[in-house]
């Protein structure tokens, strides 16, 4: 790092002044094109997932459930418990991996089709430029003095960002407590308070978010924002302003042989601008605010047909193909790099691993736990005792019958049940009296085994370690 | 409100992470709240420990930000400097 000067925080001049530049409101003008398009295939897609996932029925219980409640996590045919949270991490990890991946190859496709904030803020919009109309319209109301139309326009606007951020909420809060008994105590209003708070926080932070924060979110709140560039390499795809076709940029009548008057391309009528959500000019550059959603390609192509340019002023493209004119061939010639191979080999690794483990995950759990509250003590026939907790955790989706059996000492043997029965996905604890002759171990803790075995499948079986204390 | 976000957002972000970490690994019901069990619902558990992390990371924000004040910001609130 290089050496800075000192700094002079001596000046008053200084402290008085505000380090934050003031924020001018963004008023994104619509746009059509292929990738409003695939924009809003994306909004469609990730919604519909969103909003119906947790009404689907699946084996008589919500399909997608992560019930906190009952500590159980429901995806689908699988159960997931706490002790499966190795699971949860890999899959952080592969998601992390593969935003690594898309990443590097496309830039940032995830924050411009994909990302929460970047959708809803797309159907917030929406509502408001159905309600308010569009850009220049949503401008003269803003600087209006209030009015009746003005009010009631207002009204509505909130009043429809509000439901949809309360269906959010609540949609939100269904993923976590089955949703079709919420929506009947939500009914009857008999929510419980913690699940009208978060129904209330989550609505409340989409409205927030979406309707006023919006691309304040991107720029000042989201890390991935702030490191996504360390993914970003010459080649990497990225919403590109072709500077040596555009410039120098200005005014002109259509038709006119503008090479001729000295003009690039670009005609400068800021429609890249107008509608981008972040308010930034492309033509500056690659900038950390820019999302990568593509706006302003739509927007420019319009104005180039218009002008009977070709398209593609701005357009994605890579540093390199900019640089040196290349075409979609040798950008596609250049996506599988060295970075790019190695986030995919570390992906498929992680993911084969994942699966693997998924398809061998043993259905049963056994955990063992002595009870603390009676050491060993004598019982009938001069045999010492010890008593257990055991917990059988039936992971499958189906009644089984286990055998449990123990070992590790001469003689020993259990009171209570040989033979237990555990519902689908339930943990059930049962009371295990372990015998010993007294003789027949060493003073203090001897290891000893439980053995629960399905009786269906003998495959299915735990062999779990446990110490008996002999006094 | 920028200094109030600065505080509150990472701190929120943060709590998310530690919540998530910590009911991972413990179950609510097998907390003691001075010396009791714990007999809220695990949804309340949850919930007030989720507000309980994120006012802990809140507080430590908030001694961040009051750190980083620059020396002449100090000095004309305790009106040494003029």
């Amino acid at each position: 790092m290089a050496a800075t000067p000192p700094q002079q925080t001596e000046s008053p001049a200084f402290a008085e002044q505000s380090l934050y530049e003031v924020q001018q409101k963004v008023y994104p003008r619509a746009v059509t094109g292929t990738f409003a398009q695939w924009r809003w295939s994306m909004a469609w897609l990730t919604q519909v997932l969103y909003y119906g996932l947790c009404w689907l029925p699946w084996n008589g219980r919500q399909a997608v459930l992560f019930d906190l409640a009952e500590r159980k996590f429901y995806i689908f045919g699988l159960v997931f418990w706490p002790q499966d949270v190795i699971f949860l991490a890999v899959l952080l990890i592969i998601s992390a991996y593969s935003l690594f991946l898309f990443t590097a190859v496309g830039g940032r496709l995830w924050c411009g089709y994909a990302c929460p904030q970047t959708v809803y803020t797309e159907i917030f919009l929406w509502i408001e430029r159905k309600i308010e109309g569009d850009r220049s319209a949503r401008m003269k109301l803003d600087a209006a003095v209030m009015s009746r139309r003005k009010f009631f326009l207002r009204v509505a606007k909130h009043g429809a960002w509000g439901l949809l951020a309360l269906w959010t909420g609540f949609t939100f809060v269904g993923y976590f407590t089955p949703i079709k008994t919420l929506w009947t105590s939500a009914w009857s209003f008999s929510l419980g308070p913690w699940e009208a708070f978060w129904i209330f926080f989550y609505g409340g932070f989409t409205y927030l978010f979406a309707g006023h924060l919006r691309e304040q979110v991107c720029k000042h709140m989201c890390p991935y924002a702030r490191f996504q560039g360390v993914m970003f390499d010459p080649d990497t795809l990225t919403v590109t302003y072709d500077v040596t076709r555009g410039e120098p940029r200005g005014a002109r009548k259509k038709g006119i042989d503008y090479r001729a008057a000295g003009l690039g391309d670009c005609v400068d009528c800021s429609i890249c601008v107008q509608v981008c959500p972040t308010g930034i000019d492309i033509r500056n550059g690659l900038q950390y605010e820019c999302i990568g959603c593509a706006a302003c390609i739509d927007g420019c192509d319009q104005v180039m047909e218009k002008m009977g340019y070709p398209k593609g002023l701005i357009r994605y493209s890579t540093e390199r193909a900019i640089e040196s004119h290349w075409g979609w061939k040798e950008i596609i010639a250049h996506v599988l790099r060295p970075r790019v191979l190695l986030y995919s080999a570390i992906l498929w690794a992680i993911i084969i691993a994942f699966v693997w483990g998924l398809a061998t995950r043993l259905p049963l759990r056994v955990d063992v736990i002595r009870d603390r509250a009676i050491l060993a003590r004598e019982v009938e026939g001069g045999l010492m005792e010890n008593v257990y907790r055991l917990h059988v955790m039936n992971v499958s989706e189906a009644a089984h019958r286990y055998a449990v059996s123990v070992s590790g000492l001469p003689g020993i043997d259990m009171e209570g049940d040989h033979i237990v029965e555990v519902p689908p996905a339930v943990d059930k604890v049962f009371t295990i009296q372990v015998r010993v002759p007294p003789d027949n171990g060493k003073k203090g803790a001897n290891v000893i085994y439980f053995d629960v075995k399905s009786l269906a499948d003998e495959r299915v079986a735990v062999h779990e370690k446990a110490t008996f204390l002999l006094p | 409100m920028q200094k109030l976000l600065s505080i509150l957002w990472p701190s929120f972000l943060v709590a998310g992470i530690a919540e998530g970490l910590f009911f991972t690994l413990i179950d609510p019901q097998e907390l003691y709240l001075l010396g009791e069990p714990v007999r809220l619902s695990r949804m309340a558990t949850y919930s007030l420990g989720f507000l309980c992390f994120w006012a802990i990371c809140a507080a430590s924000s908030l001694v961040t930000w009051y750190l980083l004040r620059s020396a002449a910001e100090v000095n004309r609130r305790v009106g040494a400097v003029h």
